[in-house]
């Protein structure tokens, strides 16, 4: 093995990679502010949805407050945007001190952002989001630390001989891979729509397991099916099993119909 | 630009107001104007019941002691704030460095009462809580020896421009979206026949149990020949991710 002090170092790729992440994160995260809703090739957040929700339950329930707060939040992430996107070019155009300050900058707009998400989790009483916005608040800062921290290493250069043997395996997993999910997608993909029978297992209890594939379109041709098939009952019921009684993964949606003579 | 200042002040920030936000809800123990936090109350009542002790004394001493904790970790974390603000570093070290270790001490207390209590998800919570306070520290101290790199951003005109611009749009969005959608908090939802007899109503993100009895109420007053004989609130996996917010059914038969 060789180094090639002529290739870019591991450590160039690296610093690249952290600010595309960043970079592309804010991006995404400005493009669901601006479009706001679900659209056909882009769903989203509801954002404005879930500050008038937090909003309303402080009692705060005028439109305009959580259209505020989503200005601020948005305001944030475009100059978080902006600064990790100019850092790009910086590192791009080999002006690496520019790079670093212009990161930096992003970052501590990165880190007010997610200090004001904690914040807002504290008041509203949203545990999870504030684990959530805790890990990103400390994603951003190791990324910060690795960033400037990378030393420039070159990794050693392999030898000409061709990894024949890990490219045929490669080859013949990938094959396999693809195989079997182009033949799981032929056979199953009709769970996606098709109704389920109901099994009656009680007198007038009727039980519905549903694939993994089903939705709400599946729900209501299985329900029109058990109205064809079972003309003399009228549904009086349905129950759905909660998830402790569900064998762990195992088990899909599961409800019971539960019905009375007409 | 100050890098190691700056970093270490956000740092300082970000706890000091987790710590000062986190007394602020045991203060507040319930939900009032301008607050909502957590029933944490509620939760240790429940957790110490779990345990066969029922009698409410045990959840309050318990919440008082881990409260005084939290209050202790937030002075500590003001005095490393305030001591950064007036530029004294090393003083700004010690008290985070002691903030630190009572906090690492009281999530390593929480940690135990997960595993006693069984509850695996608040285990994870705060076991990452733990991992993040010590790389706090290690961010922290870890650039407290690093050589000091300062510089300018050069110009950031564009910048302002072009971001105070990008805010005007959204802005704008934010407000199109917010005045086109907000009638969703309180219109009713409008029913369609799925199968004959089963009423289908998908309700947007906005909505709540106000937009519920709306929804009801008007589908009554709309189908007075029809008679509400079941509603069926459809689980969440009939919803096609995040597309659907809560999918209702309702059945009905004929007077």
């Amino acid at each position: 093995m060789t180094n090639s002090p002529s290739s870019k170092s591991s450590s160039h790729w690296l610093k690249l990679g952290i600010l595309v992440y960043w970079t592309l994160f804010w991006l995404f995260n400005v493009v669901d502010k601006v479009i706001g809703g679900a659209h056909f090739l882009w769903v989203g957040r509801d954002r404005f949805a879930q500050f008038q929700k937090y909003f309303a339950s402080a009692g705060l329930d005028a439109p305009w407050v959580a259209d505020a707060g989503l200005v601020v939040a948005a305001a944030l992430e475009i100059f978080a945007l902006l600064f990790c996107a100019g850092s790009v070019i910086h590192f791009m155009k080999r002006r690496e001190d520019m790079a670093r300050i212009w990161f930096f900058v992003g970052v501590l707009l990165t880190m007010a952002t997610f200090t004001l998400f904690s914040i807002g989790d504290h008041l509203f009483g949203d545990r999870f989001e504030l684990l959530e916005h805790t890990l990103f608040w400390f994603i951003t800062l190791v990324s910060w630390v690795a960033f400037t921290r990378l030393k420039d290493v070159h990794l050693p250069t392999l030898s000409q001989h061709k990894p024949v043997g890990m490219i045929v395996v490669a080859a013949l997993l990938v094959l396999a891979t693809s195989a079997s999910i182009f033949r799981h997608n032929d056979r199953f993909f009709h769970r996606r729509t098709s109704a389920v029978d109901a099994v009656q297992v009680g007198d007038h209890l009727y039980k519905v397991s549903f694939p993994f594939l089903g939705g709400s379109t599946v729900f209501e041709e299985s329900i029109r099916l058990f109205k064809e098939t079972h003309p003399g009952e009228t549904i009086d019921h349905i129950y759905t099993v909660p998830n402790p009684l569900r064998l762990k993964k195992a088990d899909a949606l599961i409800f019971y119909i539960s019905t009375e003579a007409s | 630009m100050r890098e190691q200042a700056w970093l270490r002040g956000a740092i300082l920030v970000f706890w000091t107001l987790f710590w000062g936000l986190s007394v602020v809800d045991k203060i507040v123990p319930d939900v009032t104007h301008l607050w909502v936090g957590k029933d944490f109350f509620a939760l240790f009542v429940k957790f110490f019941a779990s345990l066969k002790l029922k009698d409410p004394m045990f959840a309050t001493v318990a919440l008082a002691g881990v409260s005084g904790l939290e209050a202790v970790n937030f002075t500590l974390y003001g005095t490393a704030l305030v001591a950064l603000l007036r530029g004294d570093a090393g003083r700004a070290e010690t008290w985070f460095y002691r903030g630190i270790v009572t906090s690492l001490g009281l999530f390593v207390l929480f940690s135990m009462g997960d595993q006693v209590f069984g509850d695996r998800f608040q285990l994870l919570e705060h076991g990452l809580f733990w991992m993040v306070l010590l790389a706090s520290w290690i961010a922290f101290k870890f650039f407290a020896v690093d050589e000091e790199h300062s510089g300018g951003l050069g110009s950031v005109r564009t910048v302002l421009l072009l971001g105070a611009l990008l805010t005007l749009g959204a802005t704008w969005s934010i407000r199109d979206f917010s005045s086109q959608t907000f009638h969703n908090v309180d219109k009713p939802v409008l029913g369609v026949e799925v199968v004959e007899g089963m009423w289908k109503f998908d309700f947007p993100f906005l909505a709540d149990k106000l937009v519920w009895e709306q929804t009801v109420n008007a589908f009554v007053e709309e189908h007075p020949e029809l008679k509400v004989t079941y509603i069926y609130t459809g689980p969440s996996e009939l919803n096609s991710k995040k597309k659907t917010h809560l999918l209702l059914y309702v059945f009905t038969e004929r007077r």
